[in-house]
């Protein structure tokens, strides 16, 4: 079994961490950011990590390519929009935007 | 074109290059149809998903927000610290042709309000109702966890499929047929140049002969007529 992490803001933790979410990280500047997701990447006691859209988008792009590809831990951004990023991948690969709602 | 040897060996090989290239073109478009069959199915699923993540979101934020301006960051902290039973997941791969994605179940995310450590009493129905909406959060990102990076995965694979079918259809078959089109064209030239010059041999060939034959023709006469007649 393994656990959850978190990176973000304090604002952004704390709501995890009030379900339980013990493996949080507390980072704002990009340099923390990929500290802590480096740091979690090489921990195989985590199966999911969770960050804020805009801190994943602040991160190197090697360290993005290294999470997108990660299963343990998976990544999950998530953020008060919906990810046009998700969107314009399947634009490239399919060359249709299936995306939009019909 | 310069570094082919228009050989039949090479023939051959190109020829089988091409059979294989053929085959392996093939197999990817089997492959990236199966693959896009996939995506199609999962994709409406990650859709709902997406929209749930962001509606629970904004919700817990809310929520945390009001419950923030009620009960204070340091008491809702110090209720943070009171969790025990700390939300696991298993996340296992699977296989999906050839493309390997997590697999992701989780446990101990909903929890009843005594098993959540902190007083009832103690604290405000706010307190719960943030963590309800951040249970549920986290229920969703355990969800979005296997099906958008299956999703991810599917469309990375199907990508590369693609730019590996078209390089194989439109530069690796063409090239290759193009050098055994180049070889077979020289090998006709090498063997027309080769009759051309077997004809030349046999007609010098002939040609001396007959000069030979038309030689000693003519020392016969001059040889009788050397010998005295008896």
């Amino acid at each position: 079994m393994q656990e959850i992490a978190v990176i973000g803001s304090p604002e952004f933790v704390l709501g995890f961490r009030l379900v339980g979410v013990r493996a949080t990280r507390e980072a704002t500047e990009p340099r923390q950011l990929a500290e802590a997701a480096t740091a979690m990447l090489g921990r195989s006691d985590i199966g999911i990590l969770v960050m804020d859209q805009e801190d994943y988008g602040r991160l190197p792009e090697d360290l993005r390519t290294q999470l997108r590809g990660s299963i343990r831990p998976t990544l999950v951004a998530i953020g008060l929009t919906e990810d046009s990023a998700l969107r314009e991948q399947i634009k490239q690969a399919v060359g249709v935007d299936l995306w939009k709602d019909n | 074109m310069a570094d082919i040897v228009p050989t039949r060996s090479a023939l051959i090989d190109t020829k089988r290059k091409i059979k294989l290239s053929q085959t392996g073109h093939k197999l990817l478009k089997m492959k990236r149809d199966g693959l896009m069959y996939e995506l199609f199915e999962l994709l409406p699923k990650v859709k709902d998903i997406r929209k749930n993540l962001v509606t629970h979101y904004n919700s817990a934020q809310g929520k945390m927000a009001v419950a923030q301006a009620i009960e204070g960051r340091i008491n809702i902290k110090s209720i943070a610290h009171t969790q025990q039973l700390v939300p696991t997941v298993k996340v296992g791969e699977k296989n999906i042709m050839g493309v390997v994605v997590p697999s992701v179940t989780g446990e101990a995310v909903r929890k009843t309000l005594t098993e959540r450590g902190y007083g009832i009493i103690g604290t405000s129905p706010q307190i719960d109702d943030v963590v309800d909406s951040f249970e549920m959060l986290v229920e969703e990102i355990i969800k979005a966890a296997e099906l958008e990076t299956t999703l991810k995965r599917l469309l990375e694979e199907i990508d590369k499929t693609k730019r590996r079918v078209n390089a194989l259809e439109f530069k690796v078959i063409p090239d290759l047929e193009a050098a055994r089109d180049y070889i077979l064209l020289r090998l006709e030239e090498m063997e027309r140049e080769s009759i051309f010059g077997l004809k030349k041999i046999k007609e010098k060939a002939r040609r001396r002969a007959k000069e030979e034959a038309a030689a000693r023709a003519a020392a016969l006469p001059e040889a009788e007529a050397a010998v005295p007649a008896r």
